[in-house]
């Protein structure tokens, strides 16, 4: 089971090919991580990217491919590992939001 | 010489591991016992229901998507979950053959999908008639050419006036738990009627989901094949009755009258068990926005889609309501016209080019509301339904 820490939504996956997708938040930052249909059950896998939310009142993301967390789509085959990614990119994601109020101001 | 027999190892008693589970009411099973949640997909949340629904005999023919749910359901039999299972020549033997177990009264369960399902109709089509108590899982996908092997669920269009209960799963969990609650309403003495449960394939069959299950310890009470509204057959002692009423088997023997009136009681029979299904399933059907002006009438996957169509819409401050249905045999009219009597607009999202909801919706709401009834969105072999579609149908409407 994936970690409850800061899920803010789990949503059928939105382009309509199936699946779910949950949305990790800490403030401006978070990861969607979607779980699609495969063949074989064995081929199901977590499809993870990093996220930049546009505002604070909705869910309405980019995918953010220019931290140092991840340059592209990551493929996690199980859910040890991706919570793992999750806890380091929380605290990540901590320390960005620190950094970009600074730079802010 | 010493006895070969007594030198032979003895052999280990296979024990059962369905002979372990302890018999629950099913109100324990499906309200009172303690749940765990999974992330599963639909294939294993089958197979979850299957191993607490105390099935006698399960018989199938493989199909995309089904075959990886009985593969699983084959599991079952070799851990001796279900007491006895075998793959049939195609499907129209199969569906006899699950007739012919069923009339013997022990716990009957199939599985298809799109082809096979059509290719099995004339069997089908004739349980009800015969008071055939049993479950079919149906995962829809593509009938029509270009055959695909994605989600459609046309198929679901030629169940629905044929005598048979169907119930339309919207995810995961719903696939757990409808197989479950079918057999107990399917074996209903005032029902005794069998039961479809369909789901849209792939997108539940093949994908994860949360799962609340009960613990595997526990099984539905055994069917009594007494407890009938027709008796069950002794196929134990020949010349077993292959037909109970031979006139009602016979066509040239029938008069119209008794084909009326049979088929009366077997509709009849499908309305007896709304009231089992509304306490089983927590009513017909589920309302999000009762308030709501605008309604979304929705069953199957396009429920998840428009779960999410009306969380984004609120985000932009439009408040859209969602009937999501349950049951698609017994049709919930009386809920349905309820929740629609103040609605202004109603969309209904479709994974079919029949459009058997919209036909459906209007035909129940006719002269009941004033709402316009949009015919949509509608998407089919195996096209995808993003929640965009359906805000943009929805902002389509309101011009």
């Amino acid at each position: 089971m994936l970690t409850h820490e800061n899920l803010e939504l789990t949503r059928t996956q939105p382009d309509g090919n199936g699946g779910v997708q949950f949305l990790y938040r800490v403030k401006n930052y978070g990861v969607a991580a979607c779980s699609r249909p495969k063949e074989e059950i064995a081929q199901i896998n977590w499809e993870v990217d990093v996220i930049k939310f546009k505002d604070a009142n909705t869910l309405n993301f980019d995918v953010c491919h220019t931290t140092e967390l991840a340059a592209n789509t990551l493929t996690f085959h199980n859910d040890k590992s991706l919570n793992e990614f999750l806890k380091k990119a929380f605290v990540y994601f901590d320390e960005l939001n620190v950094l970009e109020g600074m730079m802010t101001k | 010489m010493s006895d070969p027999v007594a030198q032979a190892p003895q052999q280990k008693e296979r024990v059962r591991k369905g002979d372990l589970q302890k018999v629950v009411t099913p109100e324990h099973m499906f309200f009172e016992a303690p749940r765990e949640t999974q992330f599963i997909t639909g294939s294993e949340a089958a197979r979850e229901a299957i191993r607490r629904a105390n099935v006698d005999i399960a018989i199938s023919y493989p199909i995309t998507p089904q075959s990886e749910t009985m593969q699983q359901a084959g599991y079952l039999y070799d851990e001796g979950y279900i007491k006895d299972y075998y793959r049939g020549e195609e499907e129209i033997g199969v569906m006899a053959a699950i007739a012919g177990a069923s009339r013997s009264g022990v716990r009957s369960l199939t599985a298809t999908s799109g082809p096979g399902l059509i290719r099995g109709l004339e069997a089908i089509s004739s349980w009800p008639g015969a008071r055939v108590p049993a479950v079919l899982l149906d995962m829809c996908r593509v009938i029509n050419t270009p055959l695909a092997i994605q989600p459609d669920n046309i198929e679901i269009s030629f169940l629905l006036n044929t005598g048979l209960i169907v119930l339309h799963g919207e995810n995961q969990q719903d696939f757990f738990d409808y197989p479950l609650i079918a057999f107990v309403v399917s074996e209903q003495v005032d029902v005794t009627l069998p039961v479809v449960v369909s789901v849209d394939g792939f997108f539940v069959t093949h994908a994860r989901g949360h799962v609340s299950i009960p613990s595997a310890d526990i099984k539905l009470p055994p069917r009594d094949g007494w407890k009938c509204a027709v008796p069950a057959m002794d196929n134990e002692n020949p010349p077993a009755r292959i037909s109970r009423d031979a006139p009602i088997q016979k066509s040239n023997f029938i008069s119209y009258h008794m084909h009326a009136s049979w088929q009366q009681e077997v509709f009849a029979a499908v309305q007896r068990s709304a009231r089992y299904l509304r306490k089983y399933l927590k009513g017909l059907v589920e309302i999000v926005n009762p308030d709501a002006e605008e309604m979304i009438v929705a069953s199957g996957s396009a429920v998840s889609q428009s779960r999410e169509a009306i969380r984004q819409s609120a985000e932009l401050g439009r408040k859209v309501g969602l009937i999501k249905i349950k049951s698609l045999r017994p049709f919930p009219a009386q809920e349905i016209r309820e929740a629609c009597k103040n609605v202004k607009r109603i969309l209904a999202p479709e994974f079919n080019q029949a459009g058997w909801l919209h036909k459906e919706l209007c035909s129940t709401l006719y002269g009941y509301s004033n709402a316009v009834i949009q015919p949509g969105p509608r998407v089919f072999g195996g096209m995808t339904m993003p929640t965009e579609m359906i805000l943009e149908w929805l902002e389509e409407c309101r011009k």
